[in-house]
């Protein structure tokens, strides 16, 4: 045990990037810190959301707070959410929460006067600051605006005589306190699996039976050469774990065909966001709040001469 | 699949819809077109007439002309009146009503002037939707600018702002003669046995009296009928002599044709030997009284019943008896002839059931029974009304004859007329509308109904299910809800297909509130066309039809012979003749072709019962039945070919019984020979009501489930009303973001229930996590209800009127307006003195106040309740008043999910939210990184068998992941035929298998907290939800100190008071058996009326002390602390020294005691002492 150090250097390899999507591997680490990326990823990455609604005319048919937390769930780009601070604890207006360090300022003033339904969307939301809007999913398309992406997200619709005023405040917050401020859609990894076919049992089966063990598996892991009449692995990530050819094979009397495991130290994640913050951000800002994290459990300094009594431990919570 | 797209109001498809609501409208309707015609001429009939007592000059009042006025405003100038509409009623808490008119007309008897007068009797509730409703007609796209619903569909009455509908009630089958047994009969006096031969018989004008053919033990029978409020047994024989002129041997012979040696006990033979000695005994018992002729018995009736008849008083007995023939006995029938027939085939009926050659009909069986619609209730109700006003406009007459003598001139038509204007005439309208707000009927004559109250409910809106429901369903009557054995609760074959087994309550009105099945109809005075039928018509053809085919018509001198040789047609309680045995078949067959055919005569909803020959089963006969009330439901009558719809037939109760109707996964019914069937249904969904057609696959469900579930559908909150805007109910359930159903039934589009969805499609992962999932309880995502699932809101209608609320002296000079009010003090309250729409108001808090013009003084109005209300909406009655006084004040209360809330699927799965739990400890799946929005604990389906929630899971897994909606409705795969072998699940696998899922719908998921696998695979995909209406907001009930009741000073009860829960005898007893004396002292009396008690130990009395004013000590007072209390000074009256009083704590409720007893003379005397060396008490 003595001076062995179990402390590895996690790798990570991006597959694929997009502004909202990103898929890449994780390796050299364990469930916990997986688990932990994925955890603070959905719910502690800061983003700004609207908060605060002070409605001045709403004739419109949906009720103050419907519209207000319909106003909370648009998602607002937030890079700047990170140096932004807490209105809770922010000096500048004493968590009043109103001030330019913690919150933005939004204005919405729509009135219809055609005949025409007229629908108010998150475009028509003005922001007192041009870093923190509604997000625009049409990607700068301009050909867009008359798609759905374009028009930005419905809020209400409006009819004939029917106005909507108000002022919002958006704060920062994060996922764990309301589901409006966190960042991420979708965060999910799955372990890398390992699949080894037996070639001896496999060429016990005939191509009957080879093809109906393949369209065994609901995706598309398995696959046969047509020439050689191979079975070989096109797509091991395609693999669910849902044990249908391991299953299968039992059934057709060939247990052992396959062995399947998942690699305890491998993970491929796949990261969607809600485009508050980038894909590829709102990893960086999650390791970067899992450091704080750590940091905040280091022990200080002066506890080196207590390292009798911590031993490796104390070393290792000094970031030895 | 079709789905209705958002869009056009006049897209929608109600045709479906409009059938349910039927019943209801078409009897209103009828009352409208010709039902107040039909009680004019009856009441003429009866004519009412005054005699003046001293000259006995005769003046006849008859009625004439009813007009029943569209609802129209008041007020305004009479000549352009605006129409009413019912959101005006909604909101200002009117009644939908018109006036209603006729014309009076007085003739002196010899004289040919008759004066008319019109009279108004006032405002007429009118149904939504009837002909005279304003809403009549107009398309969906009108009813929305009229402020309804798209879909309106009537109905239901408005009263003071109330939506009530009268619901139908279940009565004996009309114009039926039924065989009873009954052990009250033979109570009724000595001689009489259990058995008797009833028989309901309705008049045109829907009035109905109750005649029973009661059976002697001597052998003999006695009709026995109501009049006046008492029952009268009259010897049948004297009875069947004065109905016509006839002889014994007529009799003889008429009552023994159904005996026949020949047939002595073969198949269908029904009369015995005995038959003949008894007809001997009933004319004996004539001859005994020495009547002999018509006139002798008809002398003797009048004889008997003059006394009781008043208005006959100076007639002659002749008169009197011909009335009593006419208005008492079987009434549904003018003609005498007609009524000897029906009564001799009654006698043989009851003779049959006596030898046991038939047996009893039974009451409870939806086969002897109709319905009572509302239209009709009215109907009879308003005659009732209008012949006590017409009796009470007699009296009142005959008493200004009485005291102004000779000053009155009868003569005079204006003195007469200003009399009867003073006969409140509206006072008509004002008894049916005090009839619909408390559903009692207060009529001084006999109904003929079987309760007197409980007719009329309030149509809630919590749901459009449950408002739906209302008009679907049939009660048994409350006679019956509190009786004791459940024999009348019994789901009984005979009403297959007509009231729904799945949808009935379960608990007090199990069994007795039925629904009428989709299908099921009620036959009116309609035709298909929307023609009124003409009875008298229908009747000639159905009888030519009828002769034609071989029916010997019954006439005078022929004698019937009866059952095995022929069978007695009856035509709505008639006897119109006989047909052969041998053909009755065939012109069964002959009328039902005729029937199902446009063209013939026949109405499509005649009830062809044909009862067959059989040894010892019902009494044989043709019975058929045109009458309105009936029920029926189509089917496909087979035997007819056909390629379309042509072969629909419509059959009612009575016949099903006896027809051969096969039932897709019916298979062979059961028997062992091939299936004879003629008729077949025509979906098997038709035997389901609609609430219950819309559970996904009900058919793979434990049936008390779907019970279960057509109980919560009713009680889901859900979207409930497109016009909540312009409606002003007390309490308004909503659900802010609804969702249309993934997986659905047929029904659910027929009805265009996705107008009024009702529930979620979330993400429901079953198995057991955390433990926050067992007994029925289910885990939330805390981020989907932050996203918005299940949000909704309470709104409430607070209605002040300043004009009717707080002490009477003030009400009229009490009007809105802020007055004197500190600004601070009440910030929502406007200058107006109402409150800002938006503004949010704390409980206690102002919200609205008024201003006395003469006092100055202002009151305010403070909100009630525990929960924070949002002003939602305000409207004001703004009508002709200069000051506002009557407002509407909607309170919108958000209720957003939390811990303790009630949801259900569609499968009767209920439970209750444990915990919000956050997104992030929820497991997830690898593939596609969702969390569940719901968890359940998997140990809810081995017990419950809800496969069809399985079955949805999948399916609306597989539906999303194709982007389509599932069709859902039940028996599919019998109603299909064989092409698709494919079993439903294999059908749902392989949707699942196609886009990559596991065929079983289970997922590997993994745990939120740890990362980690869940080593077993979870069933996962998306459920709809519904969340029900029961909330902990509206339950909890907590309480530390508080509000104590005066008297005892124990806690008071009641959650609105802010009362405690008792804790009873039952919790003491644990209490004391857990040895937990401290916990119990703390509950019962610490916690609840302790109290220190002063008493004397000298006399031992603590009512006799008393407190002496303490001195004012001069006591410097230290500064900082508080001021010494100065020590009471207790001395004790009856001994006059304040020396021996001790302080003793216990409940308050034994010093109450003590001065009970003292105010019996009891002396309570305590003993005290130190330590436990003596006894406490003696008395």
């Amino acid at each position: 045990m003595e001076g062995a150090s179990y402390a590895r250097m996690p790798r990570v390899k991006i597959r694929e990037l997009k502004d909202d999507y990103m898929k890449f591997e994780l390796r050299d680490t364990d469930a916990s810190v997986a688990n932990a990326l994925r955890r603070v990823m959905i719910s502690e990455v800061p983003t700004i959301a609207i908060d605060l609604v002070e409605i001045e005319v709403n004739s419109s048919v949906l009720n103050d707070e419907f519209i207000a937390h319909r106003l909370g769930l648009i998602p607002l780009t937030s890079e700047r959410a990170m140096a932004m601070r807490f209105s809770r604890d922010c000096d500048a207006c004493d968590g009043d929460g109103q001030c330019e360090y913690c919150s933005v300022e939004f204005h919405l003033r729509v009135k219809c006067m055609t005949d025409q339904t007229l629908d108010v969307t998150s475009k028509d939301l003005y922001s007192s600051d041009h870093t923190v809007v509604p997000v625009d999913f049409s990607g700068g398309d301009p050909s867009s605006v008359e798609s759905a992406d374009g028009r930005g997200i419905i809020i209400v619709k409006l009819r004939r005589g029917q106005e909507l005023r108000l002022r919002a405040i958006a704060r920062k917050g994060i996922g764990k306190d309301h589901a409006k401020w966190s960042p991420a859609a979708t965060v999910t990894f799955m372990y890398e699996p390992e699949i080894h076919i037996n070639e001896d049992l496999m060429e016990s089966l005939s191509l009957e039976e080879k093809k109906e063990w393949i369209d065994s598996s609901p995706t598309r892991v398995f696959d046969i050469d047509p020439v050689t009449q191979q079975v070989s692995v096109v797509d091991a990530e395609a693999y669910s774990y849902d044990d249908e050819v391991i299953k299968k094979a039992e059934a057709m009397g060939k247990p052992g065909l396959v062995e399947i495991t998942a690699k305890q130290d491998s993970f491929i994640f796949t990261v969607e966001s809600t485009g508050a913050v980038k894909a590829s951000q709102l990893l960086l800002n999650a390791i970067e709040i899992v450091k704080q994290k750590l940091d905040a459990v280091r022990l200080s300094e002066d506890t080196v001469e207590a390292d009798d009594q911590f031993g490796e431990l104390g070393a290792h919570m000094r970031g030895g | 699949m079709a789905t209705s797209k958002p869009g056009s109001p006049d897209d929608l498809n109600l045709d479906e819809l409009r059938e349910l609501f039927n019943p209801h409208i078409e009897s209103f309707d009828h009352l409208i077109d010709a039902g107040l015609e039909t009680i004019f001429r009856s009441i003429n009939l009866k004519a009412f007439s005054v005699t003046h007592p001293s000259t006995s000059k005769k003046l006849i009042i008859t009625l004439e002309k009813p007009v029943l006025h569209q609802p129209q405003k008041s007020g305004i100038s009479s000549t352009s009146r605006q129409a009413l509409y019912p959101f005006e009623c909604r909101q200002a808490k009117l009644t939908y009503s018109g006036r209603l008119s006729a014309t009076v007309c007085l003739q002196y008897e010899g004289d040919l002037a008759i004066v008319r007068e019109s009279f108004s009797f006032g405002q007429f509730p009118i149904m939504l939707k009837s002909k005279r409703c304003n809403l009549k007609g107009a398309s969906p796209r009108k009813l929305v600018s009229l402020k309804e619903e798209a879909s309106e569909m009537g109905g239901y009455f408005i009263v003071n702002g109330f939506e009530r509908y009268i619901r139908p009630i279940i009565l004996p089958k009309r114009n039926y003669p039924m065989s009873t047994v009954r052990s009250s009969f033979s109570e009724k006096r000595e001689g009489y046995t259990d058995k008797a031969v009833v028989i309901r018989c309705v008049r045109a004008d829907q009035t109905s009296l109750t005649v029973k053919l009661y059976y002697l033990r001597n052998g003999s029978a006695r009709l026995g009928f109501w009049m006046q409020g008492r029952e009268y047994m009259l010897p049948v024989g004297i009875l069947l002599k004065a109905l016509i002129d006839t002889t014994d041997r007529e009799i003889y012979v008429n009552l023994t044709s159904c005996y026949n040696e020949k047939y002595e006990k073969g198949k269908g033979a029904v009369g015995t030997q005995l038959v003949g000695e008894r007809a001997k005994i009933i004319l004996d018992e004539v001859r005994n009284l020495s009547l002999f002729t018509r006139l002798q018995c008809l002398q003797y009736i009048g004889e008997h019943f003059q006394p009781v008849l008043r208005e006959f008083r100076n007639e002659s007995h002749f008169t009197v008896a011909n009335a009593v023939l006419k208005d008492f006995i079987l009434v549904h029938l003018d003609d005498n002839f007609d009524k000897f027939n029906l009564l001799i085939f009654m006698l043989q009926k009851l003779f049959s059931l006596i030898d046991q050659t038939s047996v009893p009909d039974n009451p409870d069986s939806l086969q002897n029974q109709e319905v009572l619609l509302p239209g009709h209730l009215i109907t009879l109700y308003l005659k009732a009304k209008l012949e006590e006003w017409l009796e009470k406009g007699k009296t009142m007459l005959l008493d200004e004859i009485e005291k102004k003598g000779e000053k009155f001139n009868f003569e005079d038509f204006i003195q007469v007329k200003r009399v009867l204007v003073k006969n409140h005439a509206s006072a008509v309208s004002k008894a049916i509308e005090s009839m619909l707000t408390s559903g009692r009927l207060s009529a001084h004559i006999s109904l003929d109904l079987p309760q007197i109250s409980g007719y009329t409910l309030q149509a809630e809106r919590l749901n459009y299910l449950r408002f739906l429901s209302h008009f679907r369903a049939v009660h048994r009557g409350a006679l019956f809800a509190g009786l004791r054995t459940t024999t009348v609760r019994k789901l009984l074959p005979e009403s297959w297909g007509f009231l729904c087994p799945v949808h009935t309550p379960d608990g007090g009105p199990c069994g007795l509130l039925n629904h009428m099945t989709r299908t099921c109809r009620i036959t009116s005075f309609y035709d298909s066309k929307g023609n009124i039928k003409d009875y008298f018509k229908i009747k000639l053809s159905i009888l030519n039809i009828l002769s034609d085919i071989g029916m010997t018509q019954s006439l005078p001198k022929i004698f019937l012979p009866g059952p095995p040789e022929v069978l007695t047609v009856l035509l709505d309680g008639c006897i119109v003749g006989f047909i052969p045995s041998t053909e009755v078949e065939k012109v069964v067959a002959h009328i039902r072709k005729l029937k199902v055919s446009s063209a013939a005569a026949i109405p499509n909803d005649l009830e062809v019962g044909y009862v067959p020959l059989s040894m010892g089963g019902a009494y044989p006969g043709l019975y058929l039945f045109t009458s309105p009330s009936r029920f029926v439901r189509p089917v496909r009558n087979i035997s007819i070919p056909s390629n379309g719809d042509e072969n629909i037939e419509l059959i009612g109760p009575f016949e099903q019984v006896y027809m051969e109707i096969r039932c897709p996964d019916g298979g062979d019914g059961g028997r062992k020979s091939p299936f004879p069937a003629t008729h077949e249904e025509i979906h098997p969904t038709g035997m389901l009501s609609v609430v219950a057609n819309l559970t996904p696959w009900s058919d793979h469900n434990q049936s008390p489930r779907n019970m279960y579930q057509c109980q919560m559908a009713k009680q889901t909150m859900a979207f409930s009303s497109q016009t909540i805007q312009h409606r002003a109910d007390q309490k308004l359930y909503h659900l802010q973001t609804p969702q249309s159903p993934l997986v659905r039934t047929s029904a659910y589009t027929e009805y265009n229930i996705d107008e009024y969805p009702s529930g979620t499609n979330a993400i429901v992962a079953v198995l057991s996590y955390t433990g926050y999932d067992m007994e029925d309880a289910m885990i939330l995502n805390k981020s989907s209800v932050e996203r918005g699932m299940f949000h909704g809101q309470i709104y409430q209608t607070e209605t002040i009127d300043l004009a009717e609320q707080g002490p009477m002296a003030e009400r009229s000079s009490r009007i809105f307006r802020k007055g004197n009010l500190d600004k601070s003090s009440c910030p929502s309250i406007d200058s107006d003195g109402l409150p800002h729409v938006g503004q949010m108001i704390r409980p206690d808090e102002p919200y609205c106040s008024s201003y006395n013009e003469v006092t100055n003084k202002t009151f305010v109005f403070k909100k009630k309740g525990t929960e924070p209300a949002y002003i939602d909406y305000v409207s004001v009655d703004a009508n002709k008043k200069k000051h506002l006084r009557k407002a509407n004040i909607r309170f919108r209360y958000p209720r957003n999910p939390v811990i303790g809330d009630k949801f259900s699927s569609r499968h009767g799965q209920k439970g209750v939210c444990s915990q919000l739990w956050p997104d992030i400890d929820m497991p997830f799946s690898g593939n596609t990184g969702m969390r569940p929005d719901l968890i359940i604990n998997p140990h809810a389906f081995p017990s419950r068998m809800t496969i069809a929630m399985l079955l949805e899971s999948v399916a609306a897994k597989g539906g999303s992941l194709h982007g389509k909606f599932k069709d859902a409705t039940p028996f599919r795969s019998s109603v299909e035929s064989g092409s698709k072998s494919a079993s439903l699940v294999d059908e749902l696998g392989d949707m699942l298998k196609e886009k990559g899922f596991n065929y079983h719908g289970c997922e590997v998921l993994y745990s939120g907290v740890y990362g980690t696998e869940l080593t077993c695979e979870i069933f996962i995909g998306p459920v709809y939800y519904q969340r029900l209406r029961h909330m902990v907001s509206d339950k909890y009930q907590v309480r530390s100190t508080g509000t104590v009741d005066q008297v005892t000073r124990q806690p008071i009860k009641g959650r609105k008071r802010g009362g405690g829960i008792r804790f009873g005898e039952m919790e003491r007893d644990s209490l004391l058996a857990h040895g937990a004396a401290y916990l119990l002292h703390d509950r019962l009396h610490t916690g609840s009326d302790y109290h220190i008690a002063d008493v004397c130990s000298i006399c031992g009395s603590m009512l006799s002390t008393t407190f002496i004013q303490a001195q004012k000590l001069t006591v410097r007072e230290i500064g900082g602390l508080p001021p010494r209390r100065a020590p009471n000074k207790v001395t004790c009256h009856a001994c006059q020294t304040s020396k021996g009083m001790e302080t003793v704590a216990m409940p308050y409720i034994f010093r109450y005691l003590a001065a009970e007893l003292a105010a019996m003379n009891i002396k309570m005397t305590l003993k005290l002492s130190h330590g436990a060396n003596a006894s406490d008490t003696s008395v």
